[in-house]
C-alpha cells in the first residue's frame, strides 16, 4: 500500500515538475536572452547562462526616445480604464441583481453576445465614431476604448458576486437605518473583493497590452503608449532582438509582479463569479 | 399622517423604479458608444464600396449585398471556415484538457511543488500578448531558435536546426496552437482548481463507501459539480480562440500561401491589405453570426435557467 | 433595441455624461497637457509645419539641413516626426483620415499610387514647374506620384541595391579581383565557401522573403512582375524567362545562404547584423550605414559592386527603390507644405544634403551625373546599379502585395521548395491579377 502511494507521489511530482519546465521555459528564456551582450544573441549554440551578464539591452531599450512619455500615458489609459469601468460595471451588476425592471433580459443578452465581436473588425468603425466625437488623438478617446471593450465582461463577472450575496444582507443593514451608500461600502464591497480585483485585472491586461487601437487611434506620437513603442524595435532595417527582448521584459514585468501579489484573491474571484451562476 | 404616507410610498416606488436605469445608464452609454454604434457603422460599411477613398472624402456608394457575395463566391471562404473550425476545436480541447488535468494535479500535489507549479502559471499568464509573441518567434528562429536547437539535441526528429517552422500551414499552426495554448492554460488551470476546491469532500467518501472507482467518482462528482465553471470556461474558450488574432497575424501573416488565414485574418487582410473596408466588414459579419449560432444554445440555456433573469 | 430607448432619454444621458466625465477627469486632465505641444504644432499657430519621415531613410543631420533650407525661405518653424514602417499604410490612411493630418508625409514610392489615387494628397500640378526646377524627374519617383496627369507627391530620394562584401573574408579565399560576370561571381562565392565551413557562416546570404533581391534575377533573365496590357494587368512569373531567372535565384540562395535563411525576410535575423559579425561575407543592400552602426570597426573594409548580370560586363537590373514628399490634403498649410517641399526637391538641398549626407540617390538625372564624381568609392557601386533600373506595377493595387506579405510568401516558398517554382508562380500569378486590377 505505502510503496503504491510513494509511487504515485513521484509520478505526480514528475508530471508536474515537467510541466513547470515546459512553462516557465518562454519566460526564462525571455529574460535570459534579454541579459546577455549584443553579440552573444545571435548565436547557433544557445547559451543557458546570461554570462557574461549585460545591462546593455536595458539601457538602450530605456534610452529609445519618448521612453517615459509612453509609460505615462500607458499608465494613464491603463489606471483610467481599470477604475472606470470597475465602477460602471459594479452599478450595472447592482442593477441587474438588485432590481427587477423592463429590459433586463435584453441588456444581459446584448452584454452576452457583444463579446463574440472580434475587436479587429471594430478598428474603423471605432476610428470613425471617435472622429465623430472629436476623441481621437486623445487619451480619453483611447481609455473610453478599453472601456467598452472589458466591460461585458466585468458586469458578467461583478453580477456573479453580487447574485451569491443573498439580498436580507442589505435588507438588514437598511432596517437599521444604513443608507444605500453605507449598505454598498460597507457591506457589498467587501464581499466583492475578489469579483472586483479579478475584473481589475482583466480590464489591466487589455488596456496595457493593446497595440491595435493605441496605434490607429493615436496621430501624434507623443500620445502613443508602451506596446507602440515595443514594436518600433523592428525598423525597415531590422529586428534588435536584444532590446525587443529587454523591452517585452520590461513590459512585462509589472504585470508579473502585480498577479504575483494579489494571485490568490484573483483565483477567488475568478470562480465565485462563475460557479453562482 | 394618511396623506404624507401615501405620498412617501409614492416617491419611493417613483425612484425604486428609475435607480436600476440610473446605474445602468452609465455603462449603456459606454457600450453604445464603442459597440452599439461601431456595430452599426460596421453593417452599414459591410455593405458599402468602403475603401481608401471613401475613408478620405467620405462618399461610399450603397452596394447592398455585393461584399457578401464577393465573400461567398470568392472560393476562399469555405476552407477559411474549415480551417477556423478546426483551430478553435484543437484549441479549445488542447486548452481544456490540459487546464484540467493541471487542476487535478494541483489538488494532489505537495505544498512547496504546488506553489511552483501556480508560479509558472501565473508568469505565463501574466507575459503580455505581443511580448509572448515575440518570444515565440525567437524560440522557433530557423538557425538560432532554442527550441529547434532543443529538439535536434534530443535526436528523436534529426537535426532541426535549421527547421521553418512557419514555411508549412501545419507546423505554423503547430506553433500557434503551442502559444494559445501556453497563455490560456493558466486561466482555465486555475479557475478550475478554485471550483474542485469547493467540492464538499463528504460527496467522495459517499462514492467512495458506495464503492465507486476512480473514474466513476471523477465522472459522477467531479464534473458533476464542475459543470457551470466548465461550461463557462468552454464557452470562453470558444469565443477567445476563435477571434485569435495577435499571435497568428504577428508570426504568419496568414501565410504560407494562405495555408494559417482564419476568419479573423481573413477579415483584416481584406480591410488594411486590400484596402477594401466593406469585404472586411462583411466577413466580420459573418464571423459574427457563426459565433452566434455555436454559442446560441449556452445562452439559450441561461434564459431557460428562469429564476436568474 | 431596449439600450437605444434608454439612451435617448435625455436626463439619462446627461447623468451619465456627467459621470463619465468625473471619471474621465484624470484622463482629460493629463491628456490636456499631453496634447499641448501637438496644438501648438497644429494648424492655428501658423508658423509650424509638422512633417512625418519614414524611419532609417533620412538621418536626422539630413533632416535638419531641409528644415534649415526651410526656414530660411519662409520663417516657419518644422516639427519632425519619425514613423515607423510596420503598418505604415495603416498608419497613413487613418491619419490623412483626420481632420489636423500631419502637413507633409513622406511615403515610399511603391505606396504612393495608394494614396495618390483615392484623394488622400493635395494636388500638386499647379506647382510642378517650380518643384521640378528644370530638371528630369526619375521616373521610378514621379511615375507613381502621377494619376491621369495630375501631380501628387515630389520625388525626395532614390535608393537602389549594390552587392556589399566584407574584404578580409574575400582576400583570405584567395580572390584579388571584383567579379563582373555572374559566372565569375559563382566561382568566388565558391572558394569563399569552400574556406568557411561553419554551419552558420554565408557566402552570399541572401534570405528567402528578400524580394527585392530575388525580382533582380527575374528581370536579368528578361522576365516581369505583371504586363500591362490595354489597362490591365496580368502577373506574368509562369513565363519562361521568369521561371527562368527564379530557378537561377533558388540555386544560388540554396548553395552560398544559410538553410536557416531560407524563410525568413531581411529583418529577423537582421541580414546587416550578420554581416557586421562576419557571419556573412556577402549581402545585397540598400546602403552601408546600419552595418557601420552595428560594427564601426569595419570601414574601410567593406567594398561594393553592383550584381553581375548572367552577360559578362553586365549588371542584373535593379528595383529603384526611394520616396516622395506629399501634402495631405486636408493640411491646413498648403502653400507652407508647397514650400517645404521646394526646399527639399531644391538642387542645393539635394547636393549637398541627399548626396552629400546620406549618400542617397538624387532625384533627378542632371543630379545624378553632377554628382557621381564626387562620390565615395563604395556609393559608386550604387550609383552604377541604378543606371539599370525596373519599377513595381505603377498601381494602387500593388499596395496590396506588399502589405499582405504574399509577395514574400512567394519567393520563401520557392527558396525551401515548398512549392516548385511553376507551382508557386502560377498562385501568386493569380493573386496578381486580381490585386492589381482591384479597383481602389
Amino acid at each position: 500500500m505505502k510503496s503504491r502511494r510513494t509511487r504515485r507521489r513521484f509520478a505526480l511530482n514528475t508530471a508536474a515538475t515537467v510541466f513547470c519546465l515546459v512553462w516557465i521555459f518562454p519566460v526564462y528564456w525571455m529574460v535570459n536572452t534579454a541579459f546577455k551582450p549584443y553579440g552573444d544573441i545571435l548565436r547557433p549554440t544557445p547559451g543557458f547562462l546570461p554570462i557574461p551578464l549585460s545591462l546593455g539591452n536595458f539601457t538602450d531599450a530605456l534610452g529609445k526616445p519618448m521612453f517615459g512619455d509612453y509609460l505615462r500615458n500607458s499608465l494613464i489609459v491603463t489606471g483610467t480604464a481599470v477604475i472606470a469601468s470597475s465602477l460602471l460595471a459594479l452599478f450595472a451588476a447592482v442593477a441587474l441583481t438588485r432590481f427587477r425592471f423592463f429590459g433586463r433580459r435584453t441588456f444581459l443578452i446584448t452584454v452576452l453576445a457583444i463579446q463574440m465581436v472580434p475587436t479587429p473588425a471594430l478598428v474603423i468603425p471605432i476610428f470613425l465614431t471617435l472622429k465623430g466625437a472629436n476623441l481621437l488623438n486623445t487619451l480619453l478617446g483611447l481609455a473610453l476604448t478599453y472601456i467598452g471593450f472589458v466591460l461585458p465582461f466585468t458586469i458578467w463577472t461583478l453580477r456573479g458576486f453580487l447574485h451569491g450575496i443573498p439580498v436580507e444582507l442589505e435588507e438588514a443593514a437598511m432596517v437599521d437605518g444604513a443608507g444605500r451608500l453605507t449598505v454598498l461600502r460597507r457591506i457589498l464591497l467587501p464581499l466583492i473583493a475578489p469579483g472586483l480585483i479579478a475584473s481589475s485585472v482583466f480590464a489591466f491586461i487589455t488596456a496595457w497590452n493593446d497595440y491595435v487601437f493605441a496605434y490607429v487611434e493615436m496621430k501624434d506620437q507623443g500620445h502613443y503608449t508602451l506596446p507602440v513603442w515595443l514594436v518600433s524595435f523592428s525598423t525597415s532595417t531590422g529586428v534588435d532582438y536584444g532590446g525587443l527582448i529587454a523591452g517585452s521584459t520590461l513590459f512585462a514585468l509589472p504585470v508579473i509582479v502585480f498577479f504575483l501579489l494579489i494571485q490568490r484573491r484573483l483565483v477567488e474571484g475568478m470562480t465565485s463569479g462563475a460557479v453562482k451562476d | 399622517m394618511p396623506p404624507s404616507e401615501t405620498g412617501a410610498r409614492r416617491v419611493r416606488r417613483v425612484r425604486a423604479s428609475r435607480t436600476p436605469y440610473l446605474l445602468l445608464a452609465p455603462a449603456a452609454l459606454v457600450l453604445g458608444v464603442i459597440y452599439g454604434y461601431p456595430l452599426v457603422r460596421l453593417l452599414g460599411i459591410s455593405m458599402q464600396d468602403y475603401g481608401l477613398r471613401a475613408l478620405f472624402t467620405g462618399s461610399s456608394p450603397w452596394i447592398w449585398f455585393a461584399n457578401y457575395e464577393h465573400v461567398f463566391t470568392g472560393g476562399q471562404f469555405v476552407p477559411v471556415l474549415i480551417r477556423t473550425f478546426v483551430f478553435c476545436v484543437a484549441l479549445v480541447a488542447g486548452t481544456l484538457l490540459i487546464g484540467m488535468f493541471v487542476a487535478l494535479m494541483l489538488g494532489s500535489l505537495g505544498r512547496r511543488m504546488r506553489g511552483a507549479v501556480t508560479l509558472c502559471l501565473i508568469c505565463a499568464w501574466a507575459v503580455p500578448n505581443v511580448a509572448a509573441t515575440l518570444v515565440w518567434q525567437w524560440l522557433f528562429e530557423p538557425g538560432y531558435g532554442v527550441v529547434n536547437w532543443l529538439l535536434s539535441r534530443l535526436g528523436v526528429f534529426g537535426d532541426l536546426t535549421n527547421r521553418q517552422w512557419f514555411a508549412s500551414a501545419f507546423s505554423a499552426f503547430v506553433v500557434v496552437w503551442l502559444l494559445v495554448v501556453w497563455q490560456s492554460v493558466p486561466f482555465v488551470a486555475l479557475t478550475l482548481r478554485a471550483g474542485l476546491s469547493q467540492i464538499p469532500r463528504s460527496y467522495y467518501e459517499t462514492a467512495a463507501l458506495a464503492g465507486a472507482g476512480a473514474w466513476t467518482m471523477f465522472r459522477l462528482v467531479t464534473l458533476q459539480f464542475l459543470r457551470p465553471i466548465l461550461l463557462l470556461v468552454g464557452i470562453l474558450s470558444v469565443v477567445w480562440d476563435f477571434n485569435v488574432f495577435n499571435q497568428i497575424w504577428i508570426l504568419t501573416q496568414g501565410g504560407p500561401d494562405g495555408g494559417t488565414t482564419t476568419l479573423g485574418i481573413w477579415s483584416f487582410t481584406q480591410a488594411f491589405s486590400s484596402e477594401s473596408f466593406g469585404q472586411g466588414a462583411a466577413v466580420a459579419v459573418v464571423s459574427v453570426a457563426l459565433l452566434l449560432l455555436l454559442t446560441a444554445a449556452y445562452v439559450r440555456r441561461l434564459i431557460s435557467a428562469g429564476e436568474e433573469w | 433595441m431596449h439600450q437605444r430607448s434608454l439612451l435617448l432619454n435625455p436626463l439619462r444621458v446627461v447623468l451619465g455624461a456627467g459621470l463619465l466625465a468625473a471619471l474621465g477627469l484624470g484622463a482629460t486632465a493629463c491628456g490636456g497637457s499631453a496634447s499641448t505641444p501637438a496644438a501648438a504644432s497644429g494648424a492655428k499657430s501658423g508658423g509650424t509645419l509638422t512633417v512625418w519621415y519614414m524611419d532609417g531613410d533620412l538621418t536626422a543631420p539630413d533632416q535638419a539641413a531641409i528644415g534649415a533650407a526651410f526656414t530660411k525661405a519662409t520663417g516657419a518653424k518644422v516639427d519632425v516626426q519619425i514613423q515607423e514602417w510596420s503598418n505604415i499604410n495603416t498608419k497613413l490612411s487613418t491619419a490623412l483620415a483626420q481632420n489636423d493630418p500631419p502637413d507633409v508625409v513622406e511615403i515610399g514610392n511603391t505606396d504612393v499610387p495608394l494614396f495618390a489615387a483615392t484623394g488622400a494628397l493635395a494636388d500638386l500640378t499647379a506647382a510642378r514647374s517650380e518643384l521640378e526646377q528644370g530638371q528630369s524627374w526619375l521616373p521610378g519617383l514621379s511615375g507613381p506620384a502621377t494619376v491621369s496627369g495630375h501631380l501628387y507627391a515630389a520625388p525626395l530620394f532614390a535608393g537602389n541595391r549594390a552587392v556589399i562584401y566584407n574584404k578580409k573574408i574575400w582576400a583570405a579565399a584567395g580572390i584579388t579581383s571584383v567579379p563582373t560576370s555572374y559566372a565569375e561571381l559563382t566561382a568566388d562565392l565558391d572558394k569563399i565557401k569552400a574556406a568557411n565551413p561553419a554551419p552558420d557562416f554565408s557566402a552570399f546570404y541572401f534570405p528567402g522573403e528578400y524580394w527585392y533581391g530575388a525580382l533582380q534575377f527575374i528581370w536579368d533573365a528578361g522576365g516581369e512582375l505583371a504586363s500591362n496590357g490595354g489597362g490591365s494587368w496580368t502577373g506574368a512569373l509562369s513565363q519562361p524567362a521568369a521561371q527562368r531567372g527564379l530557378s537561377t535565384w533558388k540555386t544560388f540562395q540554396n548553395t552560398y545562404s544559410t538553410p536557416a535563411s531560407r524563410d525568413v525576410d531581411t529583418k529577423s535575423p537582421d541580414q546587416a547584423a550578420l554581416f557586421a559579425q562576419g557571419k556573412a561575407a556577402t549581402i545585397l543592400d540598400s546602403s552601408l550605414n546600419t552595418v557601420l552602426k552595428d560594427n564601426p570597426s569595419l570601414k574601410g573594409q567593406i567594398g561594393t559592386f553592383p550584381f553581375p548580370g548572367q552577360n559578362a560586363g553586365t549588371s542584373q537590373p535593379v528595383f529603384l527603390g526611394g520616396s516622395d514628399l506629399a501634402i495631405a490634403a486636408k493640411s491646413a498649410n498648403q502653400p507652407l507644405a508647397v514650400a517645404y517641399l521646394k526646399a527639399a526637391t531644391s538642387v542645393a538641398v539635394q547636393k549637398a544634403d541627399i548626396v552629400g549626407i546620406d549618400g542617397w540617390t538624387p532625384v533627378s538625372t542632371q543630379l545624378i551625373a553632377q554628382t557621381s564624381d564626387s562620390l565615395s568609392d563604395t556609393s559608386k557601386a550604387f550609383a552604377q546599379a541604378a543606371v539599370n533600373s525596373v519599377a513595381t506595377p505603377a498601381t494602387p493595387g500593388w499596395a496590396t502585395i506588399e502589405s499582405d506579405a504574399s509577395i514574400n510568401q512567394f519567393f520563401a516558398a520557392v527558396a525551401t521548395g515548398g512549392q516548385s517554382p511553376q507551382q508557386a508562380a502560377a498562385s501568386f500569378d493569380k493573386h496578381l491579377d486580381q490585386a492589381l486590377n482591384a479597383a481602389q
